[in-house]
């Protein structure tokens, strides 16, 4: 795969500075938008184009926190294939499942505040596993590495409840 | 205006900017590096979107048509902009509204269709093209000769009905240059008078649509961060609810309403809600009925799960933004709905601060427009004025057990493209239905359905064997383009897309010539003057690559390069649109490898520029903000 912290000439590690990244990827649209290009013969437009689209994948891979480590993972060599990767532990599983109940339950009960306060507890969820999962990414031995891939899922979980939780505060608010 | 003036070959073409409203649409040029407004012989700069379609096939637009809207309700189509994009069975034709709607005949694309006098059929595309043609015909009076025009959708607008939009521009005979969302159109007319760097919330409630987006303006370049709203949420519905409560009053049950009674009542329902900006109280009088008080309590009572709806939307996108209010250095108000003070109130309640509105809110979208038309034209300021924006709803594919698989995030930057890999369920498959939609729900039922292909002809293999390559690519414009290929054989399917809502090309492209008097020879002249002005463009830029990255040229390159020059200059010289289109090809081959090498300088210089001062600005934002653009 393509190494978007290379393509955005930055380090690659985890806690990057998004701010810094941004401003980083705003130079380089600057030079490369197609905007830019509107008058320039078609083999450069196409060329700007491009590593356009790559510096805006790039930026949407490192901006992101579970793409961002599913990339330091791959670039590592470790398979992060969401079908085929280890899974999180049933206990956890088990209380998603119960959590996503719940969710629906405060649905059907129109209980927005309910709905609410769960978002907010799983965004709590969220900022403490990405902080454990950059402490672990500084660390950075092969073992290591390899031992993230879970913790990478439980991620997809908690920002699967999250979408459920925005989709549901629309659907009542509407 | 003086016959000579009418036609003028000579007259430099003037880019244009359009802002094709729900309301209101006008059209604005770049003027002495200022952004203007073009009015039409009676002074006015707005022109109602209305269209008029009379007995004896004259289409009447704008002021008139509205005035002949209450004794010819079902053939003046209001409001159209709310149809764009949509089926013919959607909610939105079952609001309170006069027209008779046609279902969709099987084999026909599903979109809306209005019965209009005569029997006449029409669709959005061309009620809007309709639209577009006048202000056309309005900026040509002023300026002699139009360019390309930037036009300008809400930002929330879908696949659908953006591909809407750009169809009834080409129908009304408009190169677009690019569909710019609203907000961010609003956010360059600011920008550019403000000169100030921050962070920026735009909130545009018009006549029938909302948004709001929030970006970052650095140095020039206005990047959106996140955009939220809702396509179908604006003034209109006010109106509606003011109606309602006029046809309870006066005792209307569904059954005793005619056309021209809702047609009467909406408009009056409009003028209450206007006079109530500074009254505490109106009558509303529906001819023949007795007046009804209404007062401003009482509408905003009306309209508040109305701003309730807005309230969630700003809440998503500034989450989305990684912000919070606070973080917000100033909000900008776009849209005339913007005028209604509990709107206003509530813009302040829900951000801490008091809005900005001190460019009109009716013509800063226009003047926005216009001014990206002058950078893209080539004109004003283009390399120091820059606009980044998003795709405001997911796009994904239905996958198993018809969950969405998303490809491309909301908010993600603009060009962009993105690949997924998908397998076959059954042992010798050979055919893959791809289902494509757009939204964040996690079920494609509830998402919105853009389209439907079917990759064929795959040799039969055991189950998960096939491997499809989906590849997904959104343009400038904030338009999808779908291509899809078998691995292991490498078939490839440039996608024949059935539109789910909508016209297919086919359709559009008929439309096109039949619109055109002398089809085909008009056509041909078109592409020869096209291509030549195309010719001219690019000999001038790859003169000028020449001599700026001379250093970059390998052995024989540039005589290569000037062969092929010379070959195109002598083309455009003859009439010939295939030659010219030959040479281009040819010139396009010859600079292909210079022009990458040219690219990577400019990347080189973009990433050694930025770390001179990357301390400074680690140490500026020094405060974490991990997380924050969860998105």
């Amino acid at each position: 795969m393509d190494d978007p912290f290379e393509t955005l000439g930055i380090a690659r590690r985890y806690d990057v500075d998004l701010r810094a990244v941004e401003k980083q990827h705003r130079e380089l649209s600057r030079a490369l938008h197609p905007d830019r290009f509107v008058n320039a013969p078609a083999s450069e437009k196409k060329a700007a184009l491009e590593k356009a689209v790559a510096a805006n994948e790039a930026w949407r891979v490192v901006r992101d926190p579970i793409r961002r480590a599913e990339a330091i993972l791959a670039l590592a060599g470790v398979a992060v294939d969401e079908a085929k990767a280890p899974k999180p532990d049933a206990e956890f599983l088990m209380e998603m499942l119960e959590l996503r109940e719940a969710l629906a339950d405060a649905k059907g009960a129109r209980d927005l505040a309910k709905v609410r306060a769960m978002g907010k507890d799983m965004e709590a969820r969220t900022s403490g596993a990405e902080k454990a999962l950059a402490e672990s990414f500084a660390r950075g031995d092969a073992a290591t590495l390899a031992g993230l891939v879970p913790r990478v899922g439980e991620l997809r979980f908690y920002r699967r409840v999250l979408d459920e939780v925005s989709a549901i505060e629309d659907e009542l608010a509407a | 205006m003086a016959l000579f003036e009418i036609f003028d070959p000579k007259a430099a073409p003037r880019p244009i900017g359009i802002d094709l409203g729900t309301t209101n649409s006008l059209v604005a040029y770049v003027s002495n590096e200022r952004p203007v407004a073009i009015a039409d012989c009676d002074l006015e700069v707005l022109v109602p979107s209305v269209v008029s379609y009379q007995p004896d096939g004259e289409v009447v637009v704008g002021r008139r048509a509205q005035r002949l809207a209450p004794e010819h309700p079902r053939d003046t189509i209001v409001s159209v902009k709310r149809f764009m994009g949509r089926g013919a069975d959607d909610p939105e034709t079952r609001r309170l509204g006069p027209y008779k709607f046609l279902d969709a005949a099987a084999g026909e694309p599903n979109t809306v269709r209005f019965r209009v006098d005569g029997g006449k059929v029409v669709t959005p595309v061309e009620v809007s093209a309709e639209i577009l043609r006048s202000l056309k015909q309005q900026a040509e009076d002023e300026l002699r000769r139009v360019g390309g025009a930037v036009i300008t959708v809400p930002a929330y607008f879908d696949d659908a009905q953006r591909q809407a939009t750009k169809d009834a521009a080409r129908l009304a005979g408009l190169e677009v240059l690019r569909l710019l969302n609203e907000p961010t159109a609003a956010a360059l007319a600011y920008g550019l008078e403000k000169k100030q760097n921050g962070t920026f919330a735009v909130y545009d409630l018009g006549g029938g649509t909302f948004d709001v987006t929030v970006l970052v303006l650095d140095d020039g370049v206005f990047q959106v961060r996140s955009t939220g709203g809702d396509s179908a949420l604006g003034g209109d519905d006010m109106d509606r609810a003011i109606a309602h409560e006029l046809l309870a009053k006066l005792g209307f049950d569904d059954r005793r309403q005619t056309p021209q009674l809702v047609r009467l009542v909406l408009d009056e329902a409009r003028k209450a809600k206007h006079a109530l900006t500074t009254e505490e109280s109106v009558e509303a009088l529906v001819p023949e009925h007795e007046s009804v008080t209404v007062t401003r309590a009482r509408f905003e009572e009306l309209i508040r799960p109305l701003l309730e709806r807005t309230g969630v939307a700003v809440r998503r996108a500034l989450k989305d933004a990684g912000l919070k209010p606070a973080d917000i250095d100033g909000v900008i108000l776009v849209g005339g709905s913007t005028r209604v003070p509990a709107v206003r109130r509530y813009v302040t309640e829900v951000f801490g601060k008091e809005p900005l509105a001190d460019i009109d809110p009716d013509q800063v979208v226009a003047l926005g427009a216009a001014v990206q038309a002058d950078l893209l034209a080539g004109e004003g300021r283009s390399d120091e004025v820059l606009l980044l924006d998003v795709i405001p709803l997911s796009l994904g594919i239905e996958v198993g057990g018809g969950v969405v698989d998303k490809v491309l995030p909301r908010n993600s930057t603009i060009p962009c493209s993105a690949k997924a890999t998908y397998t076959t369920q059954e042992d010798r498959q050979t055919g893959f239905e791809v289902h494509v939609v757009q939204g964040e729900r996690e079920l494609a039922a509830d998402d919105r359905s853009l389209a439907r292909f079917t990759l064929k002809g795959i040799p039969p293999m055991p189950a998960g064997m096939a491997r499809l390559e989906v590849t997904f690519q959104v343009d400038a414009d904030g338009l999808l383009a779908v291509h899809a290929r078998e691995v292991t054989t490498g078939i490839e399917q440039k996608v024949d897309v059935r539109p789910s809502y909508g016209l297919d090309d086919a359709t559009v492209e008929q439309m096109l010539l039949d619109a055109l008097e002398h089809g085909e020879e008009d056509f041909a002249k078109r592409r020869v003057a096209e291509n030549r002005v195309e010719a001219r463009r690019i000999l001038v830029a790859t003169r000028k690559a020449l001599v700026a990255d001379v250093d970059l040229l390998q052995a024989g390159e540039k005589a290569a390069i000037e062969k092929a020059c010379d070959a195109l200059d002598a083309a455009t010289k003859g009439e010939d649109a295939d030659a010219m289109h030959r040479c281009i090809e040819a010139l396009d081959d010859a600079t292909k490898a210079f022009a990458g090498r040219r690219m990577n300088r400019a990347i080189a210089l973009a990433i050694e520029g930025r770390k001179l001062d990357a301390v400074e600005q680690t140490v500026k934002h020094a405060k974490g903000i991990e997380g924050a653009h969860a998105r």
